[in-house]
């Protein structure tokens, strides 16, 4: 019997290891994945006045900043049961098109990338994103300009680029400058053509690698995503959950999460293991992200996404239950946020001065979910009538993925050791 | 001049790797800092497990709150020459920091106890780093070199930073306030009455804490370009204090007390006077 501690993973943004339990024969026994970090913001929210906690929650993630900001000031609106002006949802919704740009950019070219431009079994000490500027420069540059174009959305919008400012309840704080618009509408062709030359890159990647793709983290589980009119959508409307063999479909609004997911507390991990309650535990078990988000909907939103995820389908089945076929359906997604901020960009109410709404504080309960970079995310706050927060609860993106992620490493670790 | 590429570490403790991704935020400029740079050690970019010997700078992102952060922020002071608090986690705590206001029990209670949990009350314990009793900046447990503030530090400002050791010299830091950064008009007159953010549409030129709203420019280190007042809502004081001030709640506290009755109907002045800072402030924690 033997232990493996695999310490710290990288190339992720939070903090986790990986054990692996060996029997007499060195084959895995058991295979546990731990999130190794708590900071508790479901608590520490407690007691402040709930228009300030979309200036807090975004430091739970410093890629995803802008989907916590948002998730949250939608929360505290419904809370107080606010409508916002149709100018500012739609700020806020250009807003977020630029952070899943900024992140599937970062996500697929600096942390992924580095296994497939410069091979799984590269020096360490290379594989990385400078390995890659160095191997690929192309690509490179057109991720460094990807990435530079979301977050110029997000600081033109949030006011900064990192934990962005601007979400307020009643609407949005800073109005979009026609000269801003004008600046970031000229790059808008241009970034769809780097996004879909994304996808020529991965579908390169996924010929060379089909094996792997095929046998490595293929699991069966439940997926959810979020849906406008069946539709894909990175920010709105109606939650979606999608049975293992594709078959059923359950749609639920945000405010009703409750009665669909619940959370099991495990004892090797910070991190609680969410399901689905009519499935129960562990058989609930869900992924969200990118390959969900494909999954559960019932087409794209934009024409050049939807012809690629027929194509997706047309290379991995549905459900495509590979997981690393995320990397595709991240660049789909991609190639979406690009073409719909320009939509956004051209729609004249993104200039609009209408972005806010007269607001008063009350006793509430309100359900915030936008479709963060890694996957739905959900912030609901209970206020006092001086709207203080009295209670929190937060299901993040990567919450959701932690038990199909463990699932995903123990098939993988069975296949390794083989 | 630059000769050689220098060692350096990166690493993010209690935080949220917003720094990480703020020295990203180059953008085409991180083509020319790169490759003076040999990354030997940074989880979230690269892949090497073991923080080797030598390291020549080693910028650490985030707070210590668990017996791990403290571990490794030990290991780091001694297989470096330089260590730069990166950020206001690791300089000040933090966000993270507001959990000071709240017992180590409090907050596992909580966080294992919300409406969406099934088995209610079990706390994780196995092969994750037990809680320290309170969230602490990294120069509780060893010498900080420098620091380079902000939540996040702008990407100019981690260059230059970069830049100054590079060449030999000391990174500068800004000493002057938000305020004079800030281009909204000042009457110097005094509020006779606070408003919360969501209250009203502020006038798009003046100063906002004339107009009422708890602004914190007055407190706070300037370095960010005063982007918060600038897009229409009041600092937050992400910065710190500067150099001349021992303590930005306090200070802020002094200044809001000339309001006299009306300051204190601010609703939760301590998280407010220390959204970032209170791990490192005079009084870090709740107090019974």
């Amino acid at each position: 019997m033997g232990k493996i501690v695999i310490e710290p993973l990288s190339r992720l943004e939070g903090h986790g290891k990986v054990t692996i339990t060996l029997d007499e024969n060195g084959k895995p026994k058991d295979v546990k994945l731990h999130i190794t970090a708590l900071r508790g913001f479901e608590q520490f929210v407690v007691g402040r006045p709930a228009e300030e906690v979309p200036r807090i929650v975004p430091r739970i993630c410093g890629i995803c900043q802008t989907a916590h900001h948002l998730a949250s000031v939608k929360a505290v609106d419904a809370a107080w049961g606010v409508e916002i002006p149709e100018p500012a949802k739609k700020l806020r919704e250009l807003m977020h098109i630029g952070n899943m740009i900024h992140s599937h950019a970062l996500h697929f070219y600096f942390l992924a990338a580095p296994d497939f431009v410069l091979g799984v079994d590269a020096d360490p000490a290379i594989r990385n994103v400078i390995g890659v500027i160095d191997k690929a420069p192309e690509a490179a540059k057109q991720a460094i300009a990807l990435r530079k174009y979301g977050q110029k959305i997000v600081e033109a919008i949030g006011g900064k680029a990192i934990h962005p400012v601007t979400g307020i309840p009643g609407g949005q704080a800073k109005q979009l400058k026609e000269e801003e618009r004008d600046e970031l509408l000229k790059d808008a062709d241009q970034m769809i053509e780097y996004a879909k030359n994304g996808i020529e890159l991965i579908k390169q990647i996924n010929e060379q690698y089909m094996e792997q793709i095929k046998t490595l983290g293929v699991i069966d589980t439940w997926y959810l995503g979020l849906v406008k009119g069946g539709k894909h959508n990175f920010y709105d409307d109606t939650l979606r959950f999608l049975s293992p063999d594709g078959k059923e479909k359950v749609d639920f609004k945000p405010a009703e999460y409750l009665d669909y997911i619940g959370e099991h507390v495990v004892s090797h991990n910070y991190v609680k293991y969410p399901f689905y309650k009519k499935a129960g535990y562990p058989d609930g078990i869900y992924r969200v992200g990118p390959l969900a988000m494909l999954n559960v909907c019932d087409s794209m939103e934009t024409p050049l996404a939807e012809e690629y995820r027929k194509e997706f389908f047309d290379i991995f089945g549905f459900p495509a239950n590979q997981s690393l076929a995320y990397h595709h359906a991240r660049l789909i997604e991609l190639v979406e946020a690009c073409e719909k901020a320009k939509i956004l960009l051209e729609d004249n109410d993104i200039t609009s001065d209408d972005i806010k709404a007269e607001v008063e504080p009350k006793a509430g309960n309100g359900v915030g979910v936008v479709y963060a970079p890694r996957g739905v995310l959900i912030h609901n706050y209970e206020t006092d009538e001086n709207g203080i927060v009295v209670k929190a609860n937060m299901i993040v993106a990567t919450t959701h993925n932690v038990p199909t992620m463990e699932k995903a490493i123990q098939q993988a670790a069975q296949e390794i050791f083989k | 001049m630059i000769t050689l590429a220098v060692k350096v570490g990166m690493i993010q403790l209690c935080s949220c790797s917003g720094c990480h991704v703020s020295l990203l935020d180059l953008h085409d400029k991180l083509l020319e800092v790169l490759p003076n740079l040999e990354i030997v050690y940074a989880p979230i970019i690269a892949d090497p497990k073991e923080i080797p010997e030598g390291i020549d700078v080693f910028l650490v992102e985030g707070g210590i709150r668990n017996e791990h952060d403290e571990h490794l922020i030990h290991e780091i002071r001694e297989k470096s020459k330089i260590v730069i608090a990166w950020g206001s986690c690791a300089a000040f705590g933090g966000i993270p920091g507001l959990a000071n206001l709240y017992t180590k029990e409090e907050i596992l209670n909580t966080v294992y106890s919300t409406d969406s949990t099934e088995n209610k009350g079990e706390i994780p314990s196995e092969e994750v780093p037990p809680l320290e009793e309170y969230v602490k900046p990294i120069s509780d447990f060893v010498k900080v070199d420098y620091v380079i503030p902000g939540c996040p530090p702008t990407p100019e400002m981690i260059a230059s930073a970069i830049v100054a050791l590079l060449n030999g010299e000391e990174p500068k830091l800004p000493t002057k306030i938000v305020c004079d950064e800030c281009p909204r008009k000042k009457e110097n007159v005094f509020p006779e009455k606070f408003k919360r953010t969501y209250e009203g549409k502020p006038d798009p030129e003046k100063c906002l804490f004339e107009q009422g709203y708890t602004c914190l420019g007055f407190a706070t280190r300037a370095g960010c370009g005063a982007k918060c007042p600038s897009a229409g809502v009041p600092c937050r004081g992400c910065f710190g204090k500067t150099d001349k001030s021992l303590d930005l709640g306090a200070n802020a506290a002094n200044v809001l007390a000339n309001a006299g009755e009306a300051a204190l109907e601010i609703p939760d002045k301590v998280a407010l006077l220390n959204r970032f800072t209170l791990p490192a402030a005079l009084i870090n924690r709740k107090v019974k």
